[in-house]
C-alpha cells in the first residue's frame, strides 16, 4: 500500500514514473519485452510486431485527436505516405534502413502539415471530412504516379537489412520494431511534459481560450498534425518492412477508422490509452479465434458458422466499452491501479 | 501506468502459452492443407463456397483411402478478406501444424507472403487470386493459379471475339483497383495482335454504382464488345440495362469472379446475353465424361457456385502434387511439390475442366466462354474450350 508520494522538486513532480513500484513494474515490463521473442512462436511474434506498429500509429493519432482535439480520418493515408517513401527509398536509392524510416516519417509529416492547413478554419466532423478528402487525393496519387509508386501493383520491398544482416524473420524484425515503438511512445509521453504538449491540451479544451493565453493556433495545430503524421509515417515505414509489399490498397480508409476506434476504446488523451487500444483492437479478434476454436467441436460446420460470430462479438465488445466505459481502457486501468494502491485495505 | 503494462503483458504471455500448448496438441500424421479463407467480409460468398469445394474433394480423397494411407485435412480460419489477418492466420496455422499446401485468399496476401514462402521453402500456395503478377515462376516459385490468370482470361475472350467477329471494336471496363487494372496493358497488346480495335477504356471507382456518364461514352464509341474486369457483379448490370435502354448492341463480357450464375439470376432479364470466361464447368453442365461433376451433384443436390469449383480443383491440384511427391519417396517441400505440380500433364480432372490440363508454369491457361440465359437461369457454353498457352 502506498500512502503518499513525497515530491521535493518540480523535476520529481514532472517525472514519468513517480513511485518506486512504478519503476519496478516498468523494469519488469521492459525485461519482459526483451524476453518475449524467446518465448513466443511465429504467430504470436507476428502479432507482437503488428501490435507494436499499430501502437506507434495509434499513439500518433492520439496526439492529434486525443490531445489536440483535431479529428482525423486520414491517418492511414499518412501511414501510406511513410510506407511508400520507405519502399521507394529502399528500392531506388538503397539507402540504409534507419534513414529510410526517418525519411518516411518526415515526408509524412510534410503531408500532414499540408492536410492540416484547413484545421484552422474547420473543426470536428468538418475536419474529419477534410482529412478523408485528403486521403482520397493521396490514394489517387498512389495509383496514378506510376513512376514513383508502381501504380496499382505497388512496390515489393526487399527484406530489411542492417549491417548486412538480413532481418526477414519475425524474431529478428521484433528487435527493430519493438525498440522503435518504445522510443516513439516514450517520445509521446515526454511531449506532454513540455510547453508544446500542454499547448496541445489547451487547444483541445478550448481553442479560443488557448489563443488568448498566447498560443499561436496555426503553428500548434500544424505542429500537432506534423507530429501525428510523423508517427504515422514511421509506423507505415515499419509496416512496409514488415509486410514487404506496399500497394494503394494496403492502407484503406478502414485502417483510419481502426486507429480511431483504437484510441476511443483505449482512451483518448492518455498515452496508455493509445497503447491499450491498439493492443485490444489487434489482439481481440485473434483471441476470439481461440474462443471459437473451443466451441467449434460442439457446432457442425463450425468454420462457416462461427466466423461471422467472431466479427459480431468483436463489434459487441467495442460497443460494450463505449457504453460501460466511455473513458476507455485507460480508465479501467486507472481504476485497477487505485484498487491496488489501497490493497489489501479496500475502501 | 504500471498496471496496464502488467495487464498487457499478462495478456500476451497468456496468449503465448495458449498458442504453444495448442500447437503441440495437434496430430502430425495427416497431410494438412492450410487456408486463409474469407468466411466474412466482402468476399465471404466466395470463401464459403471455396471451403465447401475443398472439403468435398478432401472427403472424396479420404473416403478412397487418403494419400498413401495418410488422411488429408483442411485447417483454415477466417480472414475477413484483410491482408493482416490472412498473414496472422498463416502464421497461426503454420505454427500449429506441419503444412506443405496452402490456400490464400487475395492477391495482396499472396504478394505479402511470397517472400516468406521462399524463405520457408516448405510449401506451395494456390488461392483465390488469379493475378497475372503471380504467374511468374521466377518471382513466385511456390505459387500456383488453379486456372488461367486474369490476362489469360481476357486473352481467351479476345480469341473468341477475333474468331466470332474479326476486327471487332472493344471497350475495356475496369475497376480502379489492383484487381481491376491487372489485365489492361496486356489486353490492349493482345487485341492489337489479333487485329481487334480497343476503342474505349473506362475505369470506374471502386464501389461505384452510377455509371451513366460512362454509358454515354459507350454510346459514342459503340463498341461491339465490352470486356469488364475487376467486379463481382455491380456495376455490370447497370451498364447493361442502360446500354440496352440506349439501343446499344454491345455484348458485355466478364471474367471468372463475375461468372457465377446464381448472382446473375438475381439480376433477371437484364442479365440475358452476358458472356464471360469460365475455367471450370458449371454445376449443372451436361458432359459425357465428367464423373467428378456427378459426384459433386450426388454430395450436394443443390447448385454450387463457381467458387466451389475453384476450391474443388485447387484441392485436387494440391492433392495430386502431394501424391506425386510421396510416390517418388521425396520430401514434402516447396520445391518438390512445385516440381511435381509442373509434371501434371494432360491430367484428367474428372470433368471439372473440359480439357486434360497441364501446368508447365504457374497457371492453367484454359477456359471456355459461357453466356447467361435469363430464361433458363443458367450459363450456357458458346465456345469450345480455348487454350491460350
Amino acid at each position: 500500500m502506498i500512502i503518499g508520494t513525497a515530491k521535493e522538486s518540480y523535476r520529481a513532480d514532472e517525472a514519468l514514473l513517480t513511485t518506486q513500484p512504478q519503476r519496478v513494474w516498468m523494469a519488469i515490463f521492459l525485461a519482459a519485452l526483451v524476453a518475449l521473442p524467446f518465448a513466443l512462436n511465429d504467430y504470436w511474434l507476428y502479432l507482437a510486431c503488428l501490435v507494436a506498429i499499430n501502437v506507434t500509429a495509434a499513439t500518433g493519432l492520439n496526439i492529434l485527436t486525443g490531445f489536440t482535439g483535431l479529428v482525423s480520418l486520414g491517418h492511414a493515408a499518412f501511414m501510406a505516405v511513410g510506407a511508400y517513401t520507405v519502399a521507394w527509398a529502399e528500392t531506388r536509392l538503397g539507402t540504409p534502413f534507419f534513414i529510410n524510416l526517418i525519411a518516411g516519417g518526415l515526408v509524412a509529416a510534410a503531408f500532414g502539415i499540408l492536410v492540416g492547413l484547413p484545421s484552422l478554419r474547420v473543426k470536428g466532423l468538418y475536419l474529419a471530412i477534410a482529412t478523408i478528402a485528403a486521403s482520397f487525393i493521396l490514394h489517387f496519387c498512389f495509383i496514378h504516379f506510376d513512376g514513383i509508386t508502381g501504380g496499382a501493383t505497388g512496390i515489393n520491398v526487399p527484406p530489411l537489412s542492417i549491417f548486412g544482416i538480413e532481418l526477414a524473420t519475425y524474431f529478428r524484425l521484433y528487435w527493430v520494431i519493438m525498440p522503435i515503438t518504445a522510443v516513439m511512445v516514450l517520445g509521446a509521453a515526454n511531449l506532454f511534459r513540455t510547453r508544446i504538449g500542454r499547448a496541445f491540451i489547451a487547444i483541445r479544451d478550448r481553442d479560443i481560450s488557448a489563443e488568448v493565453l498566447g498560443i499561436p493556433l496555426l503553428r500548434y495545430k500544424l505542429m500537432s498534425f506534423s507530429i501525428a503524421s510523423f508517427y504515422a509515417g514511421m509506423a507505415g515505414g515499419l509496416w512496409a518492412y514488415f509486410f514487404r509489399v506496399v500497394t494503394p490498397e494496403s492502407f484503406p480508409l478502414l485502417t483510419s477508422i481502426f486507429l480511431l476506434a483504437a484510441i476511443i476504446v483505449g482512451g483518448m488523451g492518455a498515452i496508455i490509452g493509445g497503447i491499450a487500444g491498439a493492443i485490444f483492437m489487434t489482439l481481440a479478434p485473434e483471441l476470439l479465434r481461440f474462443g471459437m476454436e473451443w466451441i467449434s467441436p460442439l457446432v457442425p460446420n463450425a468454420g462457416a458458422l462461427l466466423s461471422p460470430v467472431r466479427t459480431v462479438v468483436f463489434g459487441a465488445l467495442i460497443v460494450g466499452f463505449l457504453i460501460f466505459e466511455p473513458q476507455g481502457l485507460a480508465e479501467i486501468i486507472q481504476r485497477i491501479r487505485r484498487y491496488f494502491r489501497l490493497w489489501p485495505f479496500r475502501t | 501506468m504500471k498496471t496496464t503494462r502488467r495487464m498487457a503483458m499478462g495478456l500476451l504471455a497468456g496468449a503465448a502459452s495458449l498458442g504453444l500448448s495448442m500447437g503441440a496438441a495437434q496430430a502430425q500424421e495427416d497431410i494438412v492443407i492450410g487456408g486463409s479463407l474469407p468466411m466474412t467480409g466482402v468476399f465471404a460468398f466466395a470463401g464459403i463456397s471455396i471451403e465447401a469445394g475443398m472439403s468435398d474433394y478432401i472427403k472424396l480423397v479420404n473416403d478412397a483411402g487418403g494419400i498413401d494411407g495418410k488422411m488429408v485435412r483442411l485447417a483454415y480460419e477466417d480472414t475477413g478478406y484483410k491482408v493482416d489477418q490472412s498473414v496472422a492466420v498463416f502464421n497461426k496455422l503454420t505454427s500449429q501444424e506441419e503444412i506443405h499446401l496452402y490456400y490464400g485468399d487475395s492477391t495482396g496476401f499472396a504478394k505479402t507472403i511470397a517472400p516468406e514462402l521462399v524463405r520457408k521453402g516448405s510449401m506451395i500456395m494456390g488461392g483465390a487470386s488469379f493475378a497475372s503478377e503471380l504467374n511468374n515462376p521466377e518471382a513466385y516459385p511456390y505459387a500456383f493459379i488453379p486456372g488461367p490468370d486474369y490476362t489469360e482470361m481476357v486473352n481467351i475472350l479476345l480469341e473468341y471475339i477475333a474468331k466470332e467477329k474479326p476486327g471487332a471494336s472493344i471497350a475495356l471496363i475496369n475497376s480502379d483497383t489492383e484487381f481491376g487494372r491487372d489485365p489492361i496493358a496486356a489486353a490492349k497488346a493482345r487485341a492489337a495482335e489479333l487485329g481487334l480495335d480497343v476503342v474505349l477504356e473506362i475505369i470506374t471507382p471502386p464501389g461505384s454504382v452510377d455509371v451513366s456518364t460512362e454509358v454515354l461514352k459507350l454510346r459514342r464509341a459503340r463498341p461491339d464488345y465490352a470486356i469488364s474486369h475487376g467486379y463481382i457483379l455491380a456495376p455490370q448490370p447497370e451498364f447493361m440495362s442502360q446500354a440496352k435502354a440506349l439501343g446499344l448492341e454491345t455484348k458485355f463480357m466478364g471474367t471468372f469472379w463475375s461468372m457465377d450464375s446464381s448472382l446473375w439470376k438475381t439480376v433477371g432479364e437484364t442479365a440475358d446475353g452476358y458472356m464471360g470466361v469460365m475455367p471450370y464447368r458449371y454445376y449443372y453442365d451436361d458432359a459425357d465424361n465428367a464423373p467428378m461433376l456427378d459426384k459433386i451433384r450426388e454430395m450436394r443436390p443443390e447448385y454450387q457456385s463457381t467458387g466451389y469449383m475453384q476450391g474443388f480443383l485447387s484441392a485436387m491440384l494440391m492433392v495430386e502434387s502431394a501424391k506425386r511427391v510421396l510416390a517418388e519417396g521425396k520430401e514434402m517441400n516447396g520445391a518438390n511439390l512445385k516440381a511435381a505440380m509442373n509434371t501434371i500433364k494432360d491430367f484428367d480432372t474428372g470433368g471439372i475442366m473440359g480439357l486434360p490440363i497441364s501446368m508447365p508454369g504457374n497457371s492453367i491457361p484454359v477456359g471456355r466462354v459461357y453466356q447467361f440465359s435469363a430464361a433458363e437461369g443458367k450459363m450456357l457454353p458458346v465456345s469450345d474450350w480455348i487454350n491460350v498457352e
